[in-house]
């Protein structure tokens, strides 16, 4: 599944971070988070707004189209 | 003298601990990238000099803030580097100090937020670290100052360069050692860290490497090494498998150093974040907050306190100046540009200090509370659906304080097409100086409802700007590739006094030494305008230099409400800063204080022109030092230009509409 599908207050673990933008990536990398991370969906904004989320106690956000290319398992 | 360089993560306390070291202020927030540019203060024990660099997360740079702190390590050199490190995010923070040690200057590392890390059961052996890491470790936390005497104490001592290294296994060792031995002995960097850097596709660093071997020979390895690592299947890129083995040494490290007990505090954060980022009420509790901060600025507090600050100029002020003047013997000359000019123009501007005061205490509020990000992160969508990202959002709300400031906070938008209309629109943001003119008309025509008229030339601003957002994003600033947006949320804290008031202190300090240098000088000049004319000096009024040239403009106001040469010359004027609007006023309708200005505006505009002449005023053009830095950050004549053309344009088009429209629906 991907991030965007996750149910809030959930968890889940990256699996596949290679469909986002190299930018996006990057960034992501910045703040520690990679493939096999564990994820958690704090927020989910309306109309396919912007998500916040959580990542070893830091929380960020993020587009939904991003998330969207974000392969994802529940853990 | 030395320098010393204050390097870290974004949102580490960097500039809190500058401001604490050194005997200067800088600007203090709770968002990822306050510092924009570098800053350079006295140490407070005066031996040395302390450069405050932008925030990155590693050396490799991807927005423009981010390149300058490579580019100083590139080309200058520091004496010691303190490294702040978040004790709440070690393993993220552990990243750049890796590769700042690489760099091989002594470094020194201050251990910020270990409150917030023992908060979540987080306790970190300060000694242990240090020992791992082989340089000083130093507790602090920067926002009171703690810790900083230790600082200075250790900055005193002589430091060794670093010496820490780590295996990055077979493959990446021989291409150091390669680079190694085409480079001269006696240059000024560590090899083994330019080497590192450029194997991690770091371009400053890959640039300055071109000089001394050739580009197609560094390409060339680049790509040997990076199939070799492909080979092994342990990565797709050089830069991830060099993260990895970096991220593993240091997952080691924490594993030795740090303790994790579990303790489940409660998470204030994600409790508000709860209720401010909520789906139906985020934006509407965003724009409450706008709307009661102007309550504040305006009708609560603002208007009444500048109510007595007016009649106390215009009142014994302005008296004893007189009965000082006449007592001195002053020529009835002097006594004219004294009274009619000066305490006119400058008294006229500094009644609205209080205003201002009370919305810079609000904006820094919202600054470093931490809900700043959280706005962005609101914002995104709507944004992002004009061609603009979240993140512009924070440069429109600094904005409304001063436009040369929130241009300058662009800067952290990565994407380049995306900061230029950053720039090119936040002008449109509604700043204090602008307040000055609505203070005065709002009360003049719309006495009831201020703050509510006020608010709408907010909106009108925002919503202009999102609109033109989406017509040059759409046309000639358009872009196919990707933008970014990811951005970090920060723990919430409660804003400190000394911190608020301090940073209101320094934003609104600029508009009182804008009223004393500028509006001094201005409010003379344009006084003598309107005392000479054509046939001499002390002429009518109507008959002086002043009105000529308000003349030759007001017939083009005509259609848009306000054709009389007082306001075209007061427009003409504005372009120096937008409260010269009003020092003109006062001087020209010869009224010793804004309340007897209210009265007599209401001979010369009607409630109409008066909104309409309020959008003109908002719209225009950028003043000029917000056009000064619009050249400086775009680099270009015609950009900058272009900022100033649209923005007549567009201020035109909008009170035309407003003027003839309103008149269409029966307004007067």
């Amino acid at each position: 599944m991907t991030l965007s599908e996750l149910e809030k207050g959930l968890q889940a673990r990256i699996i596949d971070l290679s469909n986002i933008s190299p930018l996006v990536r990057r960034r992501l990398l910045d703040l520690g988070i990679l493939e096999g991370s564990i994820i958690r969906l704090i927020h989910r904004l309306p109309l396919r707004g912007a998500f916040a989320l959580e990542v070893n106690h830091q929380e960020f956000g993020l587009r939904y189209a991003e998330a969207k290319r974000i392969e994802v398992e529940v853990v | 003298m030395k320098s010393i360089a204050l390097a870290g993560n974004p949102n580490t306390g960097k500039t809190s601990l500058f401001n604490m070291l050194t005997k200067s202020y800088e600007y203090v927030g709770n968002w990822t990238g306050v510092t924009v540019e570098k800053k350079i203060g006295k140490l407070k024990s005066g031996d040395a000099e302390l450069i405050d660099l932008p925030g990155i997360y590693s050396l490799n740079p991807l927005s423009k803030d981010e390149g300058i702190s490579i580019n100083y390590l590139m080309n200058e050199s520091p004496s010691t580097i303190i490294n702040i490190v978040d004790g709440s995010l070690l393993e993220r923070n552990l990243n750049l100090t890796i590769q700042l040690l690489e760099y091989g200057k002594p470094l020194l590392i201050g251990l910020n937020m270990v409150d917030i890390a023992k908060s979540r059961g987080i306790r970190i052996d300060q000694k242990k670290l240090a020992r791992l890491l082989g340089v000083p470790v130093v507790p602090i936390i920067a926002r009171t100052g703690s810790g900083c005497d230790e600082i200075l104490e250790q900055l005193g001592q002589s430091a060794s360069s670093s010496t820490f290294q780590i295996d990055y296994g077979e493959i990446i060792e021989e291409a150091i050692s390669e680079i190694d031995d085409r480079l001269d002995a006696d240059l000024p960097y560590h090899h083994r860290w330019l080497a590192i850097q450029f194997l991690e596709g770091n371009h400053v660093v890959k640039d300055k490497l071109s000089a001394w071997i050739p580009e197609k020979d560094l390409n060339e390895m680049y790509n040997r090494t990076e199939k070799k690592i492909k080979d092994t299947g342990e990565s797709h890129t050089l830069p991830s498998y060099i993260y990895k083995v970096r991220n593993e040494r240091i997952k080691s490290i924490i594993g030795e150093a740090v303790y994790v007990e579990s303790k489940s505090a409660t998470n204030w954060t994600e409790k508000i974040d709860r209720v401010l980022l909520n789906r139906f009420l985020g934006i509407p509790l965003f724009l409450a907050v706008m709307y009661l901060v102007f309550q504040f600025t305006f009708d609560w507090l603002g208007s009444p306190i500048s109510d007595q600050l007016d009649g106390f100029l215009s009142g014994p002020a302005s008296d004893g100046l007189t009965w000082l003047l006449t007592f001195c013997g002053a020529s009835s000359f002097i006594k004219s540009v004294v009274l009619e000019g000066i305490i006119s123009g400058v008294g006229g501007v500094l009644v609205f200090v209080p205003q201002i005061f009370i919305l810079f205490f609000f904006i820094s509020w919202l600054e470093d509370s931490g809900y700043m990000a959280r706005i962005a992160l609101l914002m995104d969508r709507l944004m992002s659906s004009v061609g603009l990202n979240g993140k512009a959002f924070i440069p429109m709300i600094i904005g409304f304080g001063c436009n040369v400031p929130g241009i300058m906070a662009a800067r952290t938008i990565e994407h380049p097409k995306e900061r230029l209309l950053t720039i090119l629109l936040s002008p449109l943001m509604s700043c204090s100086a602008r307040l000055t003119v609505y203070a005065l008309f709002a009360a003049a025509f719309f006495n009831s409802h201020q703050s509510l008229i006020v608010l709408s030339l907010y909106v009108l601003s925002i919503v202009t700007a999102l609109l033109l957002a989406k017509l040059f994003s759409s046309t000639f600033l358009k872009h196919e590739d990707q933008s970014a947006f990811v951005i970090e949320l920060p723990p919430y804290r409660v804003p400190q006094w000394r911190i608020l008031l301090r940073s209101t202190w320094e934003k609104g300090k600029g508009f009182v030494r804008k009223a004393g240098t500028f509006i001094f000088g201005g409010s003379v000049v344009i006084w003598l305008l309107s005392y000479a004319g054509p046939s001499g000096f002390d002429v009518e009024m109507n008959q002086s230099f002043l009105a000529i040239i308000g003349n030759a403009i007001a017939l083009l106001f005509d259609p848009i409400g306000f054709g009389n040469w007082q306001a075209g010359a007061s427009l003409l004027t504005g372009f120096l800063a937008k409260e010269v609007v009003v020092s003109t006023m006062n001087i020209i309708y010869m009224t010793p204080d804004d309340t007897a200005l209210q009265g007599v505006l209401g001979q010369y505009f009607t409630s109409l022109q008066a909104y309409s002449f309020m959008a003109f005023t908002l719209l225009y053009v950028p003043c000029l030092a917000t056009v000064a830095v619009i050249k400086k950050e775009t680099m270009s004549k015609k950009w900058t230009w272009f900022s100033i053309v649209y923005a007549l344009v567009i201020a035109y088009v909008i009170s035309l509409v407003i003027y003839q429209g309103g008149r269409l629906l029966g307004f007067h």
